[in-house]
């Protein structure tokens, strides 16, 4: 830097907007009549009115997303194109949504027609919205060795509720061909494994199977770094509940993401590379590819803050039975970015509403080269050719032999960095270690194979195709669920 | 058997490489520091044969090791660049007379010509003086602002085309972090760019962009520079120092998250609506330097400076404030008018001293208004 202080130049306020005096006008700020109860961000409001703010502004970001093109400012019936499926962990966020889905969207509503959206003029608002709701759990206890089940407290809470269908899962069901077949991929040929101790990330075919439990630790084990298990568990839980979302014929998919989490969750991905995904992280739709219903997923909790959503569940009794915390997450990069955001909104109380909007206004530079195969989110391509170019690992150019099938060139920055990335106290392997050695090889979740199994048979048909007298090839074995 | 180098396996290792984790030795850890460097400024085609290259020098860690670097690259792959050291006195007893020192044993040591500029010359004021003004609040404002400036004229005055500064893959990535916790849109594109060019300002790029702070410190180790490694006696500003641990955390947990941040802040940019809002550049009514408003920030820090307001620059109030209290007053000291490459020196070279006063300086010092 131009000078050793630290300081590039700077050129606006260095200062972030103070915190402002404590409102000490205890009336609350809507009906101007009743004592406050509580302060949401500056403001007071009293237990009558709190509900029915924090009641629209769920709406205020859920309901512009429901129909498949935007009504604009007047709003329209909803037709949603298929059903609805939350993902429930039973924390804090998530059973708020779970009651605030419930009283608007369910309780007290017909089930729905099946008449054509289109035709149809009556008032939706004694119809459910969407004809089923499916609430989804993904149990993790399998990846943590103490960690207690929670399946059954889930159930109790979602049970409780009528017009809910309960879909346990469990993190290793990643790895469960029967899962697999129930959400309609198709293993055979699909399963993969991998050399993790190397950058190219060589794929090998699939040995012996073992159960899923195991091939869960196997993968997990074989991390570069703690850091990366959060990150992985997110990511698994992730594709667990969107092909649950395809497979309950779902075309909306709610996350019970607050305001505090949200702004958490786009620092920690910024943090880990994944600022392409910016958006996605905030609303995405998935799986639209090949003109199949693409599933949107909605944060319909963007705009309320986590303190909000503590007096909702207090106010209204809600038990919170999931676990908050995974062991050791505080060490993963969602950790420390939490603990530092949580601590810089006590200073400065507008840190996390001015993240998310920062990060509404970015957009990605490039348009994607295509979709990472473990994660399914857009990415750039070529991101080993720029971290080559950045750290030099090696004196000679890549030792993979391009004949090789490899792993790499199918991931996001994001994903490639969490199964390469190495964390500073486990000791180096450097490049002398001997890959493809018994033990380093990964199973890995299905939905990878069979994504990479189809992009090789692309690329090889792109390859080819001049000399292809069928305009369409059977493609056997190596589909993803339709 | 001994562990082996992870890059050559033929020399015993003697170093952790902190961005990548590999043990190797130092041979090697000079190789691939100076390569990625390189690579850096390949990739990014900064130079062309016969570019005049300042270095911003400031006698810390950074721009030492910049300085060492960019003169081994130059003869090494014959880039053609005519090479100075550009330095920035702003004034302040105990820091910058000391690191100057060193700037100036630098110059000995690689010889290459030196220019220094102050704020004092420029603006008519120190920081010592501005501390004393306004307090310890908002001085890192003052100090960015000026500096730029200053470079920007100082470069001109050397007749250069482009300012390379020390700045490193820490400084980007927590300048990532903090412009995305404080909304700043404007500049989140910018700072990870390696150059950037305004309209009429000089190019400036950060060749060590990827490098990590803590290589910069190894290298200067095991090449023995010299460098200053005081903390400026004004410093910090609070809220950046919070970015900084909590980067500090990340890479402690994570070492490539440095290089991790920089790559999401490369990857997005800011949404064409996001664009509009940002304010079109003007050119400085009074100095002539690109402006957001009619006045540049510099000349609005200086008049409330002279006027005894020393938010005028700060704060939209403070500005409203300023203007409110009537028209600039006659006899006011301000910035002596900037032209970009007016007067390229034909033999800057030759005019260049160590004193900062030489006869390569063609815009004359702060001038008074009230004197014309
Ligand atoms: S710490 Fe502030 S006052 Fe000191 S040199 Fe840096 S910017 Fe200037
Ligand atoms: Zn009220
Ligand atoms: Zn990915
Ligand atoms: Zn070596
Ligand atoms: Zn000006």
């Amino acid at each position: 830097m131009s000078t050793s202080c630290g300081n590039p130049t700077v050129e606006k306020d260095a200062l972030m907007p103070r915190r402002r005096k404590f409102d000490r006008t205890k009336t609350c700020i809507k009906c101007k009549d009743n004592q406050g109860n509580v302060t949401i961000r500056h403001a007071v409001y009293c237990k009558e009115c709190f509900f029915p703010m924090l009641n629209q502004k769920f709406k205020r970001s859920l309901e512009p997303t429901i129909n498949p093109i935007p009504d604009g400012p007047r709003k329209k019936n909803l037709y949603p194109p298929g059903n609805l499926l939350i993902a429930f962990s039973g924390g804090l966020g998530s059973t708020v949504l779970l009651d605030l889905v419930h009283k608007g969207y369910v309780a007290s509503r017909k089930p729905r027609e099946d008449a054509d959206a289109a035709v149809r003029k009556k008032d939706p608002k004694n119809e459910m919205v969407w004809k089923e709701v499916h609430v989804c759990y993904v149990e993790v206890c399998g990846a943590f060795p103490a960690m207690r089940d929670r399946t059954e407290d889930v159930r109790r809470v979602v049970e409780s509720y009528d017009g809910f269908k309960f879909v346990p899962l469990r993190v290793e069901d990643s790895f469960d061909t029967k899962w697999w077949e129930s959400v309609g991929g198709k293993p055979d040929k699909g399963e993969l494994r991998v050399d993790i101790t190397n950058e190219d990330l060589i794929l090998l075919p699939s040995s012996n199977a073992t159960s899923p439990l195991s091939a869960l630790h196997t993968y997990l084990s074989s991390l570069p770094a703690p850091t990366a298990i959060p990150t992985t568990l997110q990511t698994l839980t992730r594709l667990l509940l969107l092909h649950t979302a395809r497979a309950t014929s779902s075309s909306h998919f709610l996350f019970g993401t607050c305001l505090t989490s949200l702004s958490v969750s786009l620092v920690s991905l910024v943090a880990q590379g994944g600022g392409f995904n910016i958006k996605e992280e905030v609303q995405e739709d998935w799986g639209g590819e090949g003109g199949r219903q693409a599933v949107r997923i909605v944060r319909p909790l963007k705009d309320i803050v986590m303190k909000e959503c503590a007096m909702y569940a207090w106010w209204r009794g809600l038990e919170v039975v999931g676990q908050e915390v995974w062991p050791d997450a505080r060490q993963g990069i969602g950790g420390i970015t939490k603990d530092f955001i949580v601590g810089l909104e006590k200073d400065y109380p507008s840190t996390v509403s001015t993240i998310t909007r920062t990060c509404a206004k970015l957009a990605p530079k490039e348009t994607p080269a295509g979709i990472c195969t473990l994660c399914n989110r857009p990415a750039q391509g070529h991101v080993q050719d720029w971290k080559t170019r950045i750290s030099i690992r090696s004196l000679s150019p890549s030792l993979a032999s391009p004949q090789q099938p490899s792993l790499a060139p199918y991931l996001c920055y994001m994903c490639h960095t969490t199964l390469t990335s190495k964390s500073s106290k486990k000791p180096s392997s450097g490049s002398s270690s001997a890959g493809g050695e018994e033990g380093n090889e990964v199973p890995l979740p299905l939905w990878v194979g069979a994504r990479v199994r189809r992009m090789e048979r692309e690329e090889m048909r792109d390859k080819v195709k001049e000399f292809l007298l069928d305009k369409e090839e059977e493609e056997e074995g190596y589909a993803e669920p339709i | 058997m001994p562990r082996l180098c992870a890059l050559c396996s033929t020399q015993r290792p003697i170093l952790k490489r902190p961005k990548t984790g590999q043990q190797i030795c130092k041979d090697c850890f000079f190789y691939v520091f100076e390569t990625e460097v390189h690579n850096t400024i390949l990739e990014a085609k900064l130079f062309q044969p016969g570019d005049r290259v300042a270095i911003g020098a400031s006698g810390g860690k950074d721009s030492t090791v910049l300085a060492h670097v960019m003169k081994t690259l130059n003869d090494r792959y014959d880039y053609g660049l005519e090479l100075f050291l550009l330095s920035i006195d702003e004034g302040i007893t105990g820091y910058r007379d000391d690191s100057l020192e060193t700037v100036k044993q630098n110059q000995k040591e690689y010889n290459l010509p030196l220019k220094i500029l102050s704020y004092n010359e420029f603006y008519g004021w120190t920081m010592d003086s501005i501390v004393e003004e306004v307090g310890r609040r908002n001085n890192c404002t003052f100090c960015g602002v000026f500096r730029r400036q200053a470079l920007d004229r100082g470069a001109a005055m050397l007749g250069v085309d482009h300012i390379v500064t020390g700045h490193n893959a820490d400084d980007v990535a927590e300048t990532v972090l903090m412009n995305i916790m404080r909304g700043d849109i404007a500049r989140l594109g910018r700072c990870t760019a390696i150059c950037t060019q305004g309209e009429d300002t000089i190019k400036r790029s950060k060749p060590f962009k990827y490098t990590y702070e803590k290589e910069i410190v190894m290298y200067a180790y095991f090449k023995r520079l010299t460098y200053f490694s005081t903390e400026c006696i004004y410093s910090p500003d609070a809220y950046r120092g919070h970015a900084r641990s909590f980067l500090k955390m990340l890479e402690a947990a994570r070492p490539s998250a440095i290089i991790d941040i920089i790559y999401s802040g490369e990857a997005c940019e800011v949404g064409e609506e996001a664009t509009k809002e940002l304010k079109e550049r003007k050119t400085c009514k009074r100095c002539g330097y690109i402006a957001s408003n009619d006045l540049c920030k510099a000349c609005t820090l200086l008049e409330g400076l002279e006027r005894g307001m020393g938010n005028a620059g700060i704060t939209d109030r403070g500005r409203k404030q300023l203007e409110a209290s009537g028209p600039t007053p006659d006899g006011l000291r301000t910035i002596p008018f900037f032209q970009m490459n007016a007067s390229t020196p034909t033999d800057a070279t030759s005019s260049v001293t160590t004193s900062g006063q030489g006869s390569g300086a063609r815009i004359s010092p702060v001038v008074d208004v009230s004197a014309g």
